[in-house]
């Protein structure tokens, strides 16, 4: 357990503090906590997780500080904490042509490796995903192998494409759309990975685990062709 | 079929609701109205608004039926008038309802002494959600517009109104407040007693850097005594950041979903709304509760 306890944010929030580290099971805490207050049923506006902390945000502040004494009870009621996996396990394409490997140099000439060792390292590890943020459906993945960790690029890019793999610091992403970014870009995948029309928007989800795997040029085109739908991308790609 | 065409569409002019909820852990900020007060109150006179509000800033849009009629109601400190289909011309009022005809131009000046305005339109807009809500985050690109409006956009509104009848409230108490009881932020102990002091004790300024996003302030620089680079958070509206810079910022109701500065305070809900409406320039100050 690294739950430390829950202080008050502004009126109407509420945060839930599980120290100031960062690690994978600090994370999966977090993330079965995150599920376990969802299935309160306390219908708050917003619970946002993150690498070790959790906002919560209700209606006013009378309906918080009720719910603030449920979430405490269910904080230590430590039967009720093994809560069912219903994360995905992702094997995801991704293509490190060229093209897309806006920064791969970068990470070669950091720590004096080839392009073909960035790939093999990038694809070699099975990444946890800490949460999403930043921008809708953005995971925050990792953590990378050592030989890759490299911190964010010093002007960042006005305009990242869509789709990019990235890399800063331990931890690797994708970027959903388009958006300015600091991250070391290595690579794209062929399909997009939040969509709005579908009422659970976001391809990946805090918890799940996504592998990479490097597919040729012209692979990644043949994929990009089939204009996958969320449903049909978790069909095909997770397990 | 009554239709409406934006003939001006104003600087800032977007479509709002109360927001977008359970999205934030997805990476979607809530959204919604920047003053929540002046949709609340609209709806008394436009019950059927179908959560479907214009929202403008400083300069208003302009409006006019393309096609049958339309009810709509203002609400906001603005000038403005109607071009009739004749050519004369009438005055109006915010927070009292109006008829339009076809031909009929609502022309809205700009907002006085505040920033943001809003229209209720009966029956709606003739949109549909997205992501159960009718909010748009144009930096994200989230909405049922998910974009500012446009000159000539056109909106057809299938119903017809039901009443003619004029509808009209007492102009809503909504003082101008400048000085702002805060709550401690989640970092509060990254700023020294003396620090502390000056946030409360020295006057800031409403700077030109605003937007729905958020509200940059210039003042006395508040220097964290630790660091102003934590490991990302969720974090809320109302919540005032510090950068290393020292010059703090009000997050808005297009908050980025996490963040990596420290929050020495904040606001709570009813002030999110009154702290929108104060133009840049407009001197502000700071009162730290200690009890929450």
């Amino acid at each position: 357990m690294y739950f430390k306890g829950i202080n008050s944010y502004g009126d109407r929030g509420l945060v839930l503090d599980f120290g100031n580290e960062t690690s994978k099971s600090i994370s999966q805490e977090v993330n079965e906590t995150f599920l376990n207050i969802s299935n309160l049923n306390l219908q708050p506006l917003n619970i946002i997780p993150s690498f070790n902390k959790i906002v919560v945000i209700f209606e006013n502040s009378k309906i918080r500080d009720q719910n603030k004494d449920k979430i405490s009870m269910k904080m230590k009621d430590t039967n009720s904490q093994t809560n069912k996996k219903v994360t995905k396990t992702w094997e995801i394409p991704a293509c490190y042509n060229e093209d897309f490997a806006l920064d791969i140099k970068i990470i070669q000439k950091l720590h004096q490796i080839t392009k073909e060792e960035v790939i093999n390292l990038h694809s070699s590890v099975r990444y946890y995903t800490y949460y999403i943020g930043f921008m809708p459906g953005f995971p925050y993945l990792g953590d990378v192998p050592s030989q890759l960790i490299t911190s964010r690029l010093a002007t960042p890019r006005v305009k990242i494409p869509a789709r990019s793999i990235g890399i800063a610091k331990n931890h690797t992403c994708i970027y959903p759309k388009v958006s300015p970014g600091g991250w070391n870009i290595i690579g794209q995948i062929p399909f997009d990975i939040f969509d709005l029309q579908s009422s659970y928007p976001s391809l990946f989800l805090p918890g799940d685990e996504v592998k990479f795997y490097s597919v040729s040029l012209s692979e990644f085109e043949k994929i990009r062709k089939y204009n996958f739908s969320l449903n049909e991308l978790i069909k095909e790609y997770s397990s | 079929m009554n239709s409406i065409i934006i003939t001006r569409a104003g600087t800032h002019s977007t479509i709002q609701d109360f927001g977008r909820f359970q999205y934030q852990h997805l990476g979607v900020s809530p959204s919604g109205a920047m003053d929540q007060r002046i949709i609340t109150e609209l709806q008394k006179i436009i019950p059927n608004h179908q959560n479907q509000f214009l929202e403008f800033a400083y300069v208003g849009p302009s409006i006019k039926v393309k096609e049958g009629s339309v009810k709509i109601c203002v609400g906001g400190n603005c000038n403005m008038s109607i071009q009739k289909n004749n050519n004369s011309q009438l005055e109006c009022q915010p927070y009292k309802s109006i008829n339009l005809f076809e031909g009929d131009e609502l022309i809205i000046h700009n907002t006085i002494d505040s920033v943001y305005g809003y229209i209720a339109f009966e029956h709606g807009l003739g949109l549909e959600p997205c992501l159960n809500s009718y909010s748009t985050d144009t930096k994200a690109g989230i909405g049922s517009i998910n974009r500012p409006l446009n000159d000539e956009d056109i909106f057809h509104i299938s119903k017809d109104v039901g009443s003619w009848d004029l509808i009209s409230i007492p102009k809503p108490d909504l003082e101008k407040v400048t000085n702002f009881k805060v709550y401690p932020g989640p970092q509060l102990q990254y700023f020294s007693d003396n620090t502390l002091q000056s946030f409360i004790s020295s006057v800031f300024t409403i700077t030109n850097q605003s937007d729905r996003m958020g509200i940059r302030l210039k003042g006395e620089s508040l220097i964290s005594s630790q660091s102003h680079d934590i490991l990302s958070e969720g974090i809320l509206p109302g919540s005032i950041q510090v950068p290393s810079d020292g010059q703090p910022i009000v997050l808005m109701r297009d908050i980025p979903c996490t963040g990596g500065y420290p929050k020495i305070a904040i606001l709570n809900e009813v002030d999110i709304s009154r702290i929108s409406q104060l133009p840049p320039e407009t001197k502000i100050t700071f009162d730290l509760q200690t009890i929450y």
